[in-house]
């Protein structure tokens, strides 16, 4: 049996004008799972969001949610779907309960009671009027309305932008209640020890473009290992070893990068006599920088080029 | 280094002056062009238009009093003269538009830019709520400073023409005159800013104060006996400058006393209430009402349904008077022979006087529903341009059920605006003991709905195609049409031009009958526009601020 993606996008791509703002995107989100949405402002990200929301045409391409057209019959696609806004533009003259009351209306579904129990763990007073919210308390009306839809897809937008730590903590347990249930979600953040910590897989954006996508532990495995190693002499030269870089010499002590299989370097420091070894994996931190490091590197030696 | 210190400080005390200035001088540099465009044309036109005494006598027997034209821009005086002629038409006119500019600019840069948050980067500067609020102020002064220069320039060029000559300090009391609306109507915008709480309730809020100023007005210039009330009415005080005409500059201390007033009161209440607040809107925490919450559609009235109540409300009172005074209006046979004469050039030929007076003045009527309908095309792209459109199409709403409650909300607006302003009217009449019947006054009721509706629906086909432009174009399509139907055929013959104008075509009822070709017409196109709006929303990407 074929079960359908919850988000399925092929050779999605949006255009402004003579700028192309989404490259050919093809990208799935099963369901149950998380899929972290990476990149810088401007990658891309909130056109992807409006793209398969069917708030914006796709220059060219198709967006499924569930199997429907998002783009043809965008109302169907969201029978399935609660979205957070990056912005929490709401109405400023109801109140949060009325604004919670609306939503659920216009969802289709709510689950009251799991809304009651959001309004209590988000701890908002939502007897108040929307004018007088801070923007994480608007930010908050959003997800308790998003989560208290059970959807079988929440798509969210910088969805803890606004928060303080305590209710970005109570945010993570209600998406990894929401993924123990089967739901899906897209989760767009520059926070990245939150995508970190939620993500199932992880795609990154640049420029429009898709760079990366994969779990986690693939994009390690497909990433330098940090090696700090220190030695009871003179060090040995590494620069020859298959796999290594970025080596970096101080006394007895050396810091390097290696790519692949590290069967070559351990050899070679067991040969040279290492008396300590630190090997450590990239955080999703480094991941992401090591991809708009390379670019701003480019950028900079374009600059002196020129 | 110390010096340095203190010249930053300086500039970041007048910070907020300086750049509200700026938009505001800007926005009084454009209108003021236009405002010297029209002094320019009408000064120069006239003597070349009327070269004679003769002529000039004959069109001021013909328009000099005629109480139609008189209720809508004010009496008449010396029309023999081109400073006569300058104090009616080209007078009556700018004291509207400078108004209008008046309250749209300073809700603009008051309530707007606190709306949208800017404010608040602004006050966590050097300064307070207090203080921002008299930069502010300042700031719009320079604005109309830069108004009344230009139409005060204008007007002096004009003046030194040969066969115009006025004199310098004539020139400059008619600049003063005529941009003294846009400086009364500056410090309401300032004021009913701190009052509404949004930037659409302030605008309506002070358009509001205008229209009552307005009606109160044009009933004193109507009725004779009744010219005492002018002076109760801060419009009514602009007219009583009476430039060129017998100037009375005494006039100018109670507008200058209001203005005055009503930006203390600004400065104060700004100084007194929460930054996100409004005077009028203080409490935030209430019991949850969600009646009107269950559906889009209910959403629509929930949101809109002051604006609706206050609409027809206004619309009744303004028929209600209408109807009152008809009888007594045309009361004067001069005047009855005036207004009888106008609706005649409109296509009316019976009902006698009291039709006349009331079919003339319901194509007034039918001009303010077309602005009410023009507002529900602006708020629906307020609801999107803020960004609120997108919580409802995210979820399992249709764009083609979300515009069509919109549209039907506005539509439901016109036709309850109609029939609430033909009733009024009616019992206006029959309080007046005036001699139109019911069935005559529903039809003028009926009558001012189709260019409503037309514009309803042209509305939705622009805000279909070019969002962010829709509500201009479409309020300089009512504004000409009812410039044009209204004193169009005292300054031109040009047929065509004429018929420009949405409500010339249908008539004066009811001392016309319904003109039911035009009311298909009509009503058909802002159908057909409607739905290739709702066909081209649906098509293509919303589009934020």
């Amino acid at each position: 049996m074929t079960t359908v993606a919850a988000i399925r996008t092929v050779g999605l791509t949006k255009s402004f004008g003579t700028t192309v703002a989404l490259r050919p995107l093809d990208l799935e989100v099963s369901d149950g799972e998380v899929l972290g949405y990476l990149g810088p402002n401007g990658a891309g990200k909130t056109t992807t969001i409006r793209c398969l929301l069917g708030m914006i045409r796709a220059t060219a391409g198709r967006v499924e949610i569930f199997g429907v057209d998002a783009q043809a019959h965008p109302a169907e696609a969201h029978r399935r779907v609660a979205y957070v806004p990056g912005e929490a533009n709401l109405w400023p003259g109801l109140t949060g309960s009325e604004t919670l009351h609306l939503l659920g209306r216009v969802q289709g579904q709510a689950d009251l009671l799991y809304q009651e129990e959001l309004v209590e763990l988000f701890k908002l007073d939502a007897s108040k009027k929307v004018r007088a919210y801070s923007k994480g308390n608007r930010q908050k009306v959003l997800l308790i309305a998003a989560l208290s839809s059970r959807a079988d897809l929440l798509i969210l937008d910088e969805p803890t932008s606004g928060l303080d730590p305590l209710m970005e903590q109570v945010f993570r347990e209600c998406v990894i209640e929401a993924r123990a249930r089967g739901q899906a979600v897209f989760l767009s953040s520059h926070i990245l020890s939150e995508v970190e910590a939620l993500s199932d897989r992880v795609a990154i954006l640049r420029a429009g473009e898709l760079v990366e996508v994969g779990t986690l532990a693939e994009m390690r495995h497909l990433s330098a290992l940090s090696i700090d190693a220190t030695f009871d002499g003179a060090p040995p030269d590494m620069s020859r070893i298959p796999g290594v870089s970025a080596v970096d010499v101080e006394g007895n002590h050396v810091r390097c990068q290696v790519v692949g299989s590290v069967e070559p370097l351990l050899d070679a420091l067991v040969a040279s006599g290492v008396h300590q070894l630190l090997s450590r994996e990239p955080s999703l931190e480094e991941l992401f920088l090591a991809h708009y490091g390379g670019e701003s590197a480019a950028e900079k030696d374009a600059v002196h080029a020129a | 280094m110390q010096l340095e210190f203190g010249i930053g400080e300086r500039r970041a005390a007048t910070v907020i002056a300086l750049s509200t200035a700026k938009s505001a001088a800007r926005s009084g540099a454009v209108w003021g062009l236009l405002f010297g465009a029209l002094v320019l044309n009408d000064a120069l036109s006239y003597p070349t238009n009327y070269p004679t005494v003769a002529s000039r006598e004959a069109f001021a027997h013909t328009f000099g009093h005629n109480a139609g034209i008189t209720a809508i821009i004010g009496p008449a005086r010396r029309l023999d003269t081109v400073g006569g002629e300058m104090a009616w038409r080209t007078f009556g006119l700018v004291i509207i538009l400078g108004a209008i500019w008046g309250l749209l600019t300073a809700t603009r840069l008051l309530r707007k830019e606190e709306d949208a948050g800017r404010w608040e980067l602004l006050l966590a500067g050097r300064t307070t709520r207090r203080h921002a609020t008299v930069q502010a102020i300042a700031g719009l002064a320079v604005g109309w400073i830069v108004l009344w220069v230009l139409t005060a320039a204008f007007t002096i060029a004009a003046g030194s023409n040969s066969n115009v000559r006025f004199s310098t300090s004539a020139s400059i009391f008619f600049a003063t005159a005529a941009t003294a609306t846009a400086a009364l109507f500056l410090a309401i915008g300032a004021l009913t800013s701190q009052l509404a709480p949004t930037r659409r309730q302030a605008n309506g809020l002070a358009a509001s104060i205008f229209a009552a100023c307005f009606v109160i007005r044009m009933v004193a210039d109507s009725v004779s006996g009744l010219g005492w009330m002018r002076w109760m009415s801060p419009v009514g005080w602009v007219e009583n400058l009476r430039p060129f005409t017998g100037s009375q500059p005494l006039a100018l201390v109670p507008i200058i006393l209001l203005t005055v007033g009503a930006a203390t009161l600004a400065v104060r209440f700004a100084g007194s209430r929460d930054l996100g607040t409004a005077v009028l809107a203080r409490h935030n925490a209430v019991r949850a009402d969600t009646r009107l919450l269950g559906s889009p559609a209910r959403l629509v009235i929930r949101l809109e349904r002051w604006v609706a109540v206050a609409w027809i409300g206004a619309l009744a009172l303004l028929g209600l008077i209408f109807g009152l005074v008809a009888r007594s209006a045309v009361g004067a046979a001069a005047v009855d022979k005036s207004v009888e004469q106008s609706v005649v050039r409109l296509g009316g030929h019976h009902g006698g006087a009291a039709a006349a007076w009331i079919g003339f003045l319901f194509l007034f009527i039918a001009a303010l529903v077309a602005f009410a309908a023009a507002g529900q095309i602006s708020a629906m792209r307020g609801e999107e341009a803020d960004g609120h459109l997108d919580n409802l199409l995210a979820r399992r709403l249709k764009r083609g059920t979300w515009l069509a409650g919109r549209v039907g909300f506005g539509a439901a607006l016109v036709v309850a605006a109609g029939l609430a302003t033909a009733i009024a009217g009616w019992i206006g009449v029959a309080g007046g003991h005036g001699h139109v019947g019911f069935w005559a006054m529903l039809q003028a009721g009926l009558n001012v709905m189709p260019a409503a509706l037309f514009i309803l629906g042209l509305g939705t086909l622009l805000y279909g195609l070019v969002p962010r432009i829709a509500t201009p174009i479409l309020y300089v399509v009512v504004l000409w049409s009812f410039l044009i139907d209204i004193i169009g055929s005292s300054i031109t013959s040009n047929l065509l031009l004429l018929d420009t104008a949405l409500l010339s075509h249908l008539g004066p009822v009811p001392a016309a009958s319904l003109n039911w070709t035009a009311i298909g017409v009509l009503t058909g196109l802002g159908v057909i526009t409607a739905l290739a709006g709702l066909a081209a929303f649906q098509r293509r990407d919303l589009a934020a601020a």
